[in-house]
């Protein structure tokens, strides 16, 4: 029998400290490095604009940690936040529906897409890029078609009201974003579905010899991410008073970047909530920062694929060492 | 029937295509009893296995539970009638707790829905107090030897309601003092009236821990008998199906001078100070437990790992192996233990693989010569008398045997001066294996210079000229063909673990 005495697990506060401590590191060296390069950072306006401009990709993000900690992907985020905002502003403008039945069926739109990745994803085993790659092409394209190429205004006050409204000088979708993102965590961390999820991650077999239907708790992150893609659809719309055909291209990016960043492991099994929210803000300062400091947008989405190829260097790197003892 | 018979499986049968599997098997077992499966490679008892666990189906045959008709048609209706499997391979979420391993796919839940870790982490706690396994419920997986997150899969087997406990190769990857703590375990569930189906190839254990031993050769039952007059020779001999003497192939002939010799290898985490020599025309053996690091100790001198210092020598000259290409490129082959992942691709034809090693033979800018490729395929078709319908057969489709002779056809394509072999008769049938044994003599009698790794111990007994032992990364013993025994050769095999 070996005599293993290791120190008992930290948990709360302590631990969550202790477990990011790299990522937390790389945030507070960009913080300190943006502050000095432009002192209109460190304002309490800029930083509440901070976290309402991050506030989408947290929602995104709530749903891309499943998707990755089953060792999977969802590239088709962002063509759903489109064209659940885009069908949003055509049943207001167009159709002239009330808000109440607007947002449901732009859940429903979130909700189907989801349904086709997942059932593709884990019914017929069509990897998750292959299948979240058409569910991308087939949301573009439906959102040029409806939206008919141009940007429908939005003039509803209830509906805009939804991305609009702040309580105090907070946000209320930084509100949204911290209530999915709690929600998020008790689901992985204190539900069956969040313990079977590290599992199918970790080891699927072993979840199918555990008894575990393997193939639908695959499918359900996929719903879920559909669902919260949409309502980031509606609140980016409602946000931005308007819907174009281009609304949400780019966001899985971002969403990929932070919880890769935030210590989620590619190859699945790994990854935490705290860690990700971490990361979200770490992609939210960058942007920010150059935003701040007046560099386009073209050279941030530059500065973005570096960093999530150093994230994934580095889980790889880590990876490699564990496997050395 | 008996009235405390647990499980009994009725006239199982099972085929694979066209390949039989099982046929007509039948077991019992008792409450409190331990029962043995013994067989070979391919006999079909991980087939047996698999269906009691509701991974496969069976095409015909009954499943009663406590004299119960049951249809297992899933793995989670095994576990519901409280069947337990224990895999040869760990099956463990490696970044999840013991306990949350332990309680995979059953965790306890509050009234909210919402997961009880606590109480998981303190049944598992007990659990784990009470077969004195000294670790801590909410561990990592991954910060456990092997050896305890073996003991942590059965835990996590018996900590539900068991009934029938199956172990497939426990010991495979245990110590000695796993063992013996194994052994313990097995004991309290005995008392507790637990079935347990045990495989293993070590025959010694079985009659160390079993009640009654079965036998299975090429998917039929061939014995049962209680382990108290149970006799090894003639246990060997039912699992073979022949004597041993006609099974292997040795052929006298002189061998010749040092082929490959490794001075001082080592590698960053595998092993340490490897010196050895192999001459043309010999057939060296490498014998040791799983772990002893030999499979990686051949892929470095193949170039398919990083040597960290020492030399590898081929007729006297230093070689710089850095990838495989390179091995070649000096006449060093490597048949993998691997054959479905690192031997064949399995989705293309016979001739493809073939082909794989010598392209360049056939395949010259864009000039492809299916003549001559035919030609080659055709010939060792008819010298390994390998059973294909068309060389454009998938390699996939291929029983064992048939995958093992198309992979050394690839590889003598290239003519090499050393072929290292590692474990060329795993997963395949007794009568191909005999074949196979005939084609390395046959190789050895021409000078090839045969390096062959194999966990089973006749197999090297009877094919080589003299063997290595390894015991966790290190060379612990040689021995001269004079000296071969198995009990020789086990305790080098444990020499380490001993000290």
């Amino acid at each position: 029998m070996e005599n293993i005495k290791k120190p008992s697990p930290v948990n709360g506060i302590q631990g969550y400290f202790k477990k990011n401590m790299g990522t937390i590191v790389a945030l507070l060296v960009l913080v300190v490095i943006v502050s000095i390069s432009t002192p209109k950072f460190l304002t309490g306006s800029n930083l509440l604009n901070l976290l309402k401009s991050n506030a989408v990709n947290a929602i995104l993000c709530c749903g891309m940690l499943m998707a990755i900690l089953m060792g999977q992907i969802d590239i088709s985020v962002g063509s759903t936040v489109g064209l659940s905002g885009v069908v949003g502003a055509y049943l207001i403008t167009n159709a002239g529906l009330p808000v109440w039945l607007v947002v449901p069926c732009c859940l429903l739109v979130g909700v189907l897409i989801g349904l086709i990745n997942g059932v593709s994803i884990a019914y017929f085993s069509i990897p998750a890029f292959v299948a979240t790659l058409a569910t991308m092409s087939i949301g573009r394209g439906l959102t040029e078609i409806i939206s008919g190429g141009v940007s429908i205004r939005i003039r509803n006050d209830a509906y805009t009201a939804i991305g609009l409204k702040s309580i105090g000088d907070l946000s209320v979708i930084v509100v949204y974003a911290v209530v999915i993102i709690l929600i998020t965590w008790v689901l992985l961390n204190r539900t069956r579905f969040g313990y079977f999820l590290y599992a199918i991650g970790g080891n699927k077999l072993a979840s199918d010899y555990s008894g575990v239907n393997t193939k639908f708790y695959n499918m359900i992150p996929y719903v879920l991410i559909g669902a919260l893609s949409s309502i980031g659809g509606v609140i980016w719309s409602a946000r931005l008073g308007s819907a174009a055909a281009t609304l949400g291209s780019g966001f899985e990016m971002d969403a990929i970047a932070a919880v890769v960043i935030g210590g989620t492991s590619m190859s699945g099994g790994v990854g935490t909530v705290g860690g990700t929210v971490i990361g979200i803000l770490i992609i939210g300062v960058i942007t920010n920062g150059l935003n701040l400091m007046g560099i386009n947008s073209f050279w941030q989405d530059v500065f973005k694929g570096i960093i999530i190829l150093t994230a994934v260097i580095v889980d790889v790197l880590r990876k490699r060492r564990y496997t050395d003892n | 029937m008996s009235e405390n018979t647990l499980l009994r499986m009725r006239n199982i049968s099972k085929s694979f295509a066209s390949n039989k599997v099982l046929v007509d098997v039948s077991l019992e077992v008792g409450a409190g009893e331990v029962v043995a499966l013994l067989g070979e490679n391919g006999a079909g008892k991980s087939t047996l296995i698999k269906i009691l666990g509701g991974i496969y189906r069976a095409d015909s045959g009954e499943i009663y539970l406590n004299g119960e008709l049951k249809n297992i048609h899933s793995a989670a209706v095994a576990g519901a009638n409280g069947i337990r499997i224990i895999h040869q391979e760990i099956i463990l979420v490696p970044d999840r707790s013991v306990a949350a391993n332990v309680f995979l796919g059953r965790e306890y839940v509050n009234r909210l829905g919402l997961i009880d870790r606590e109480r998981m982490e303190r049944e598992t706690q007990a659990l784990l107090d009470e077969f004195h396994i000294n670790i801590r419920a909410e561990q990592n997986v991954r910060e456990l030897s092997i050896g305890m997150q073996q003991l942590v899969e059965i835990i996590k087997a018996i900590s539900a309601e068991a009934r029938i406990v199956v172990m497939d190769e426990p010991t495979s990857s245990l110590s000695q003092a796993e063992v013996a703590e194994l052994f313990k375990i097995i004991r309290i569930l005995k008392e507790r009236g637990i079935g347990i189906i045990y495989i293993s190839h070590r025959i010694e254990e079985l009659f160390e821990i079993t009640d009654r031993i079965l036998v299975l050769r090429d998917g039929l039952l061939v014995g049962n008998v209680p382990t108290k007059e149970a006799e090894k020779d003639a246990l060997i001999t039912l699992m073979v199906g022949r004597s041993l003497k006609n099974y292997y192939t040795r052929s006298d002939h002189p061998v010749g001078n040092v082929s490959l010799e490794v001075k001082n290898l080592s590698h960053a985490r595998f092993f340490k100070d490897i010196s050895f020599k192999a001459h043309y025309g010999e057939i060296v053996g490498f014998a040791g437990l799983v772990g002893a690091r030999r499979t990686e100790l051949m892929k470095t001198i193949f170039g398919a790992y990083h040597k960290a210092g020492g030399q590898v020598l081929l007729d006297g000259g230093e070689l710089h192996i850095r990838r495989p290409a390179d091995a070649i490129a000096s006449g060093i082959a490597y048949v993998s233990e691997d054959r479905r992942n690192e031997g064949l691709v399995l989705l293309n034809s016979v001739e493809f693989n073939m082909g794989l090693v010598c392209l360049r033979d056939f395949v010259r800018g864009i000039r492809v010569d299916k003549a001559k490729w035919g030609r080659m395929v055709e010939q060792y078709r008819r010298k390994f008398s390998i059973r294909i319908s068309s060389p454009r057969q998938r390699a996939g489709n291929l029983s064992g045997g048939n995958q093992q002779k198309v992979v050394l056809s690839k590889w003598l394509a290239l003519n090499p001066k050393v072929i290292i072999l590692d474990e060329p008769t795993r997963g395949i049938d007794v009568g191909s294996k005999a074949e196979i044994y005939e084609i390395i003599d046959h190789l050895a009698s021409q000078g090839t210079s045969i390096i062959m790794v194999s966990s089973e111990l006749p197999e090297i007994i009877n094919m080589c000229n003299r063997c290595y032992v390894m015991c966790e990364g290190r060379i612990t013993g040689e021995l001269e063909q004079a000296a071969f025994s198995q009990e020789a050769i086990m305790k080098y095999a444990t020499s380490v673990r001993h000290s």
